[in-house]
């Protein structure tokens, strides 16, 4: 047994070492969203028939799947079988929305981000072979969570209108959702904490 | 009353009536049984623990529902509230003598803790790391269990590490991933739970492993896997046989070793009876499975009733498999089944032979005696 009058301070300790590990985790994604730079997404439907899992949506966005043609690296043989990071680089096109215009796996393009360029980390499970037209990419902003029951008018709307999203990216390339846009109107905008 | 209790008792009656104790002795014995019994299995710390599962799903529920008319740091506050609240009041309760309620508060706060990480999620919309989630959570309970000796939060963080393991393999399906550290997850759990005193915990943890090894063969294929399993079961059941004491201080499972040995045994001999399903090799595995089990019955069922009965129900469950996959050759099966009815019976007149003769030696030696 545990001596009596250690018990309660040793509760206490982990008690709040627990709270502690959780503030960290608050206090670094908030961080992101505090200084990173910010940008614009538009988002797609991933599969318009079940869109709702539960209390979240599920979203896809204009970089999810990027052509393989804007690697700056081919990757050697037949790659890896398992999850690998890659760093896809973004830049506004005309309309405001970023798009996907370069990419690496591993690491960053070697080529610095110029200004107006962010490099943003994602995970990707395809295979590469020399057929691949495309990858397809998680950054972990791929879903949205939304109080209960809220969920289902998005995904109405998301097939027929223009949602965009701004997402902040800091220098590590870590992604996270900022605020959500039906068109031009704000639906949702996180704050900090 | 427990099957043992009732057993021991008729035993006291027995050797009562026949002059090996007097009355005085079995009525402290009969005492003694009544009190330890009603000790292993106590209603409050049961029902206490239930009340605790409750509480714990509802938070996470209540969490889950993402409800907005409490802001979510006013949510962060009441679930860190009920962290300080749950471990410091579970100790207070231990410390006046209510073991049972604190570990419930101390379950209620290491769910707390889990709520608060999946409350982080939705707050910054994260997607796709319930591993890590799930992770996290799990090495805080198992962090808490060892500071606390609580074996009920060893427990939750078993739990907790197998769910990890199987949503790691199920996620990564495809890719032929399996999360090797798993293993090593199960090793530290399972000192942690001499530390606890958590026999559940072992149990669970070797029965894991059991899980782990079928996805194992699942995803690659090959009958490694399951010939490695048994090859350990038979193992851990030597063990427990020959060397019953170094058993129970290095790996501290008691009679539920031998069981869990014959079940590992029955799992690896199940995976590659269904890879050699519809092959004329099938009946190489069905036939080591008959003779472990009988193997097992021979050696350990004496004194393990637990154990004969797995071992009765993976014969029925072998008949009955074997029946179904041969069907095709119903002629084959009959002849596989009259060869193994031959060979039971040889055995049977074997054994009832050997055991009138030990019988016959035994009265002889004690008559010798007296």
């Amino acid at each position: 047994m545990i001596p009596r009058r250690l018990l309660l301070p040793i509760a206490l300790g982990v008690a709040l070492l627990q709270i502690g590990v959780l503030v960290f985790m608050i206090a670094s994604r908030a961080a992101i969203l505090r200084t990173g730079t910010e940008v614009t997404l538009q988002v797609e439907p991933v599969d318009p028939r079940d869109l709702l899992r539960g209390d979240y949506v599920v979203l896809g966005t204009n970089i999810s799947r990027i052509p393989a043609a804007i690697l700056t690296e081919t990757p050697q043989g037949d790659g890896a079988a398992s999850e690998q990071t890659i760093f896809v680089r973004l830049k506004a096109d005309g309309d405001g929305i970023w798009q996907a215009v370069a990419a690496r796996y591993d690491a960053p393009p070697a080529t610095a981000a110029l200004a107006g360029e962010v490099d943003i980390r994602g995970t990707t499970h395809r295979l590469w072979s020399s057929q691949t037209e495309f990858i397809d990419v998680l950054y972990g902003i791929e879903r949205f969570y939304v109080p209960e029951g809220e969920g289902r008018d998005i995904e109405r709307n998301l097939t027929t209108r223009a949602f965009t999203m701004k997402v902040s990216v800091n220098a590590n390339g870590a992604a996270q959702i900022k605020s959500f846009y039906d068109g031009a109107t704000l639906l949702y905008a996180e704050p900090i904490y | 009353m427990t099957a043992y209790v009732t057993r021991v008792r008729r035993d006291i009656d027995r050797w009562q009536q026949n002059g090996l104790i007097d009355a005085t002795t079995s009525d402290a014995l009969r005492a003694d049984v009544a009190t330890q019994g009603a000790a292993r299995f106590s209603f409050g710390s049961v029902l206490s623990m239930m009340a605790a599962a409750l509480f714990s799903a509802a938070i996470l529920i209540f969490i889950a529902a993402n409800w907005e008319e409490i802001p979510r740091l006013a949510r962060v506050a009441m679930l860190f509230a009920l962290i300080l609240g749950g471990y410091a009041g579970g100790a207070m309760l231990k410390l006046r003598d209510h073991p049972a309620f604190g570990e419930a508060a101390w379950i209620v706060a290491a769910t707390a803790f889990g709520a608060s990480i999946a409350l982080i999620g939705q707050m910054y919309h994260l997607s796709g790391d319930e591993k890590q989630a799930i992770l996290v959570w799990g090495a805080g309970t198992a962090l808490a269990a060892a500071a606390l000796r609580s074996a009920p939060l060893t427990v939750g963080s078993v739990l907790l590490g197998v769910a990890w393991m199987l949503l790691y393999s199920l996620e990564r399906w495809s890719a032929y991933d399996l999360p090797l550290s798993y293993p090593l997850i199960a090793l530290v759990l399972y000192g942690l739970s001499f530390w606890t005193e958590s026999r559940v915990s072992r149990v669970l943890l070797i029965l894991s492993v059991f899980l782990f090894a079928f996805i194992l063969y699942w995803q690659h294929e090959t009958v490694l896997v399951p010939i490695w399993l048994g090859l350990a079961s038979a193992a851990l059941f030597g063990v427990a046989r020959l060397w019953p004491v170094e058993a129970e201080r290095y790996l501290g499972l008691g009679s539920e070793l031998m069981i869990l040995g014959l079940l590992g045994f029955l799992v690896a001999v199940g995976i590659v009876q269904i890879d050699l399903i519809d092959e004329p090799g099938f009946l190489i595995p069905s036939i080591i499975a008959f003779a472990g089990i009988i193997a097992a019955l021979l050696l350990g069922g004496a004194h393990n009733s637990r154990l004969r009965q797995l071992a009765y129900a993976a014969f029925i469950f072998q008949l009955g498999f074997i029946y179904v996959v041969m069907l095709g050759s119903m002629l084959d099966t009959a002849g596989f089944f009259v060869v193994g009815g031959a060979v039971l019976s040889l055995l049977a007149w074997l054994i009832t032979r050997l055991e009138r003769r030990f019988a016959a030696d035994a009265a002889q030696t004690s008559g010798d005696a007296s």
